[in-house]
């Protein structure tokens, strides 16, 4: 009876994931000649478009991808955490109400509207253009120009990593602290092994979401990148909107989803034999 | 009076029922006086404001309802968006320029203008029209507009003369550029024509943009008007390769100089305008065309858009005395380059920008 629970949703799932997915890798096969729109039809299957991404320049993209994302996913949990375990362990109801509210609402501010208010404020004749020279950066070079995207994707994943950490930690029993206190731990060695070991789950879930916002992100990059940070999204998008080369584009979707699978199982994988292992 | 369970099911089924036949005979209902739906697609900034207040005037006497689209980035991405539907598109009119019209024409997507409705179409120079291989005319030209080298004359009261002044040190990081795609590669091509190629012998124009590039000159990369007009009215960047609108729009507010006759390079021109695609509603779409092409709206469209009208009879902004040119001095600082050529090398370009441009401007 539990399975059976599970059908419609797979009945109606599987043909609008599986279906267009089929129909991706179909296309990223397909010949493409320069000028024409979209692959050719009557052509033969081939792999050229996956060799054309094979070139080392293309490398690059999907380091910048991966690398610009954990960036900011590393700074929404360092700033997310001690906020989310503010509002659950400190705040007054009233502060926490307000904190929950302003979180929320942020999310449901569009993000074109919050990318571009980054850019008028930390941009370089924004008011905090003094932001990036404190950190050695100058506003209107290409480092300036990631820095932009970095708080570009923060300003939407430090909410989300929040929020969610703001569920785990209450789910935390605190009186599993005092007692660690009261058996003579410090303060800093229950937060790290009761608080924030009993968050793992918690932080794991925050992250992979947060992640998969930042990687998977077209206009941050497209907005504030100025066209020195490209994401892999960037480059699929070009490819379906401006070139009309769909199979290159369906390509690049391709090998974007299955690096981005493997490096989740990978980071899953490492992260619960690690925490698993502790836990013995 | 209470109700019972077989009341309420009564109702409820009775309802439904009604509700179901209303849905169904809706379209069988529709009077025939009703009016004709299109759906345009329009750049954004002046275009879509200007369009918008044309239509206020042709809805005075055309009941046809006007929805908007604004393209999304580079015009040619509303070309995949059809793709992907075709023949089952919602658009029916689309504003676009030369390239995306020849994309469209080798497609088959669009209607041969019908002249006996589209009368204004026969005091637009013929030369303006695109046309099919059995030379049908495919399009309705509005607009004679331009890609230009200009900059803020208030932020660098100096300016510069030649292209190659642009490989200074006072120039870093100042220039904002078209990604290769937007403007159909124009910008490669004025730097090719800088060194002597053109857009059949574009590797001279890689080079200079690799070197602009290395050198940290390219500051910025715009993808799109909306873009590229923030950027250069914010003051980030002062030097820039764009369409007589971008330019337009920053001039408004700032003081700007176009470099549209430097002994050693050449500005390019072209035309914008609509064309219908097959499937739409024929007469509604051609009224609305036809509209926009009689003189009066003609000449208020190009005033809002710093370009040249297409009707001879249309005044042109004065604000735009020296952008456009005489005829005596088009064959010297007028460039029509070969789109249908542009069009079949634009996949190759993008990738080279991506292998060899991205990685220099991401270094300097």
């Amino acid at each position: 009876m539990t399975a059976a629970l599970l059908w419609p949703a797979l009945v109606i799932m599987a043909p609008l994931l599986l279906g267009p997915l089929l129909a991706l890798g179909h296309e990223s096969l397909k010949p493409f000649t320069s000028g024409r729109i979209g692959g050719d039809d009557a052509g033969a299957l081939t792999l050229a478009n996956y060799a054309q991404i094979a070139a080392p320049e293309y490398a690059r993209y999907f380091l910048d991808t991966f690398r610009v994302g954990l960036i900011s996913l590393a700074f929404a949990l360092l700033l997310g955490f001690p906020m989310a375990h503010f509002i659950v362990r400190r705040a007054a109801p009233v502060t926490r109400r307000l904190l929950i509210g302003g979180l929320v609402g942020t999310l449901f501010l569009s993000i074109i509207v919050r990318i571009y208010a980054i850019a008028m404020t930390f941009g370089p004749n924004g008011p905090l253009a003094g932001f990036s020279r404190m950190l050695g950066i100058a506003p209107s070079s290409p480092d300036g120009a990631e820095l932009m995207v970095v708080l570009g994707l923060m300003n939407t994943t430090l909410p989300l990593v929040a929020l969610t950490l703001i569920g785990t930690l209450q789910n935390i029993n605190p009186r599993l602290e005092e007692a660690a206190m009261s058996l003579g731990a410090p303060r800093w060695k229950t937060f790290f092994q009761v608080t924030a070991a009993m968050s793992l789950p918690g932080i794991l879930s925050a992250g992979i979401i947060a992640y998969a916002f930042c990687i998977s992100n077209l206009v941050v990059p497209m907005l504030v990148g100025r066209g020195s940070i490209l994401f892999v999204s960037n480059l699929i998008y070009f490819r379906f909107s401006e070139v009309a080369n769909f199979p290159s584009g369906a390509a690049l979707s391709i090998v974007m989803m299955v690096l981005s699978v493997a490096l989740f199982y990978g980071l899953l994988h490492l992260v619960r034999s690690n925490w698993q292992e502790a836990g013995k | 009076m209470p109700m019972t369970r077989r009341d309420f099911t009564r109702v409820v089924l009775t309802g439904s029922g009604l509700a179901t036949a209303g849905t169904l005979t809706g379209g069988l209902a529709t009077p025939a006086s009703a009016a004709d739906r299109l759906l345009v697609v329009q750049w954004g900034a002046n275009w879509i404001e200007v369009s918008k207040q044309i239509t206020a005037d042709f809805n005075k006497t055309n009941p046809t309802q006007i929805a908007w689209e604004l393209h999304s980035g580079g015009a040619a991405a509303v070309v995949a968006k059809i793709k992907a539907v075709w023949p089952n598109t919602q658009y029916n009119v689309l504003s676009v320029w030369d390239p995306v019209f020849r994309a469209m024409i080798k497609e088959d997507w669009l209607l041969p203008i019908d002249e006996s409705i589209v009368t204004n179409l026969a005091t637009i120079p013929d030369q303006f029209i695109q046309k099919n291989d059995k030379g049908q005319k495919m399009s309705v030209p509005l607009s004679t507009a331009g890609a230009f080298w200009g900059y803020r004359e208030d932020l660098l009261p100096g300016g510069f003369n030649s292209v190659e002044d642009l490989l200074r040190p006072e120039f870093k990081g100042k220039l904002c550029v078209p990604y290769p795609i937007g403007l159909t590669g124009l910008f490669i091509v004025s730097c090719a024509l800088q060194r002597g190629g053109n857009e059949k012998n574009a590797e001279p124009g890689w080079d200079l943009v690799k070197e602009l590039a290395s050198k940290g000159q390219i500051g910025m990369i715009a993808t799109n008007n909306s873009e590229y007009i923030n950027a250069m009215s914010s003051g980030e960047y002062s030097v820039g390769f764009w369409n007589n609108g971008g330019w337009y729009a920053t001039a408004k507010n700032f003081p700007v100089k176009l470099k549209n006759r430097m002994p050693d390079n050449k500005s390019f021109l072209y035309n914008e305008g609509f064309c219908v695609l097959k499937g739409s509603p024929a007469k509604a779409a051609f009224e609305f065309a036809n509209f926009f092409a009689e003189p009066k709206m003609n000449e208020l469209y190009n005033m809002n858009l710093g370009s040249g009208p297409t009707q001879p009879s249309a005044k042109t902004n004065p604000m735009l005395a020296d952008w456009y040119y005489k005829p005596d001095e088009l064959s010297k600082y007028a460039y029509f380059a070969d789109f249908a050529y542009l069009g079949s090398v634009m996949n190759e370009w993008n990738a080279r920008w991506e292998r060899e441009i991205v990685p220099l401007v991401r270094r300097g």
